[in-house]
């Protein structure tokens, strides 16, 4: 068996089946109760397509729209069923939806953001509860799904978009690099110290730290983002970071 | 852009991958959630990758729309080729079939197989030893690398 279906399902109004002339593309009345009887199906499309981080009634403006484009481009005489034809071209708009926002990029980037955050999550979770939080907790404490704490635990290292690490300069993965950060900022304590040491940087220089560490950006990303040379993001980062690394400093022996 | 997996781990051609979980609607995660660890060693992208999460668990929905399956067990099976992978979905041990109809009148199992037709290239269902079986072959887009 392959695609469609052999059956055709109830899903054309019976104002166009019953429609000796079939007008293409239809009109009025005809083209509202098609569009109208056909919601459900763009409603269920939408929701296939939940928790990548558009909300459910984005996802139901974009498939509801496919659906009217549906309506319009349907040829009943090409022998291929509505339904079928709606819910390719809606899936289709709604890969593009998600295309045409760089969601893969931003997707890789989310589950290797999220595989940090559990890092933190769990040292949290650990000092508050006395033992190894659940996945549950985790999924909790980061404000994401059950599935979503599995698939950066199993995903969060092993895969990513080449794009974000290939005009770097450096040799490790990004998780390594925010690890060694993290080494150095991790306590309560150091945190409470680079807030403040963090604020007096100037607002360009907290930017490039955001868009590095933060979200993950590589330096020429950064470059491009900022208007600057990837050298220039370089020596910005490294100064910065130095001048964080002096304004925390403890003094010792006291 | 191009999206790779840089883990140690990949799936090669010929690599066959078995599941088997209880049959509820609950557990389909443990399906979309070893589809993704799998596609992501065999090289598929992360798009593919999405398309496959969601089209497995239409084949399990499949599967199991035709018989009783509270009683029953899912297998996946997953082969990895140069050209595709190939994924099927087995319902084991369960009785006859209950209603289809979702809550909007559409047959679910219509729905499901055109959701499958705008995901993957081929797929299919048929009924095997009593055992209700559905599968899907997404190809790669390129060669393997």
């Amino acid at each position: 068996m392959t695609a469609g279906g052999d059956d055709a399902p109830a899903l054309m109004s019976d104002l166009v089946e019953e429609d000796v002339v079939v007008r293409t593309p239809l009109t009025g009345a005809a083209r509202d109760a098609m569009i109208t009887d056909n919601l459900g199906l763009a409603h269920q499309l939408a929701r296939r397509f939940q928790h990548r981080g558009e909300t459910l009634d984005d996802l139901v403006q974009v498939a509801s729209v496919a659906l009217v484009k549906s309506v319009d481009r349907f040829d009943p005489e090409r022998g291929v069923e509505f339904a079928a034809f709606a819910t390719r071209t809606i899936i289709g708009e709604l890969k593009r939806h998600f295309r045409d926002k760089g969601w893969a990029v931003r997707a890789s980037r989310r589950v290797q953001e999220l595989y940090l955050e559990l890092g933190h999550a769990t040292s949290t979770l650990v000092q508050e509860l006395g033992r190894s939080p659940t996945v549950a907790e985790l999924a909790r404490a980061t404000d994401s799904t059950e599935e979503a704490v599995l698939e950066a635990i199993e995903a969060g290292q092993g895969y990513r978009a080449s794009s974000i690490d290939a005009a770097d300069d450096e040799d490790h993965p990004l998780s390594s690099r925010l690890g060694e950060m993290d080494r150095h900022f991790d306590s309560v304590e150091d945190r409470a110290l680079l807030a403040p040491a963090f604020a007096s940087l100037a607002p360009r220089e907290r930017t490039i730290l955001r868009m590095r560490f933060i979200e993950g950006l590589t330096q020429s990303e950064i470059a491009v983002a900022v208007g600057v040379s990837q050298m220039h993001v370089s020596r910005l980062l490294a100064a910065s970071l130095e001048q964080l690394r002096k304004q925390i400093e403890v003094p010792v022996a006291e | 852009m191009t999206n790779e997996y840089v883990g140690t781990e990949v799936l090669e051609a010929g690599d066959h991958v078995q599941l088997t979980f209880p049959a509820r609607g609950d557990l389909v995660v443990l399906a979309r959630l070893v589809t993704s660890a799998i596609s992501a060693r065999a090289g598929f992208d992360i798009e593919d990758l999405e398309d496959l999460r969601l089209a497995v668990g239409e084949l399990c929905l499949l599967a199991m729309l035709d018989s009783d399956a509270r009683h029953g067990d899912l297998r996946l099976d997953f082969e990895v080729s140069p050209e595709a992978i190939d994924i099927s979905c087995t319902l084991i041990g369960a009785g006859p079939a209950l209603s289809t109809k979702t809550a909007d009148g559409v047959e679910a199992d219509q729905l499901s197989e055109q959701i499958l037709a705008a995901l993957v290239d081929e797929h299919g269902r048929k009924q095997e030893d009593g055992s209700a079986r559905a599968w899907l072959r997404k190809r790669r887009k390129g060669p393997l690398a």
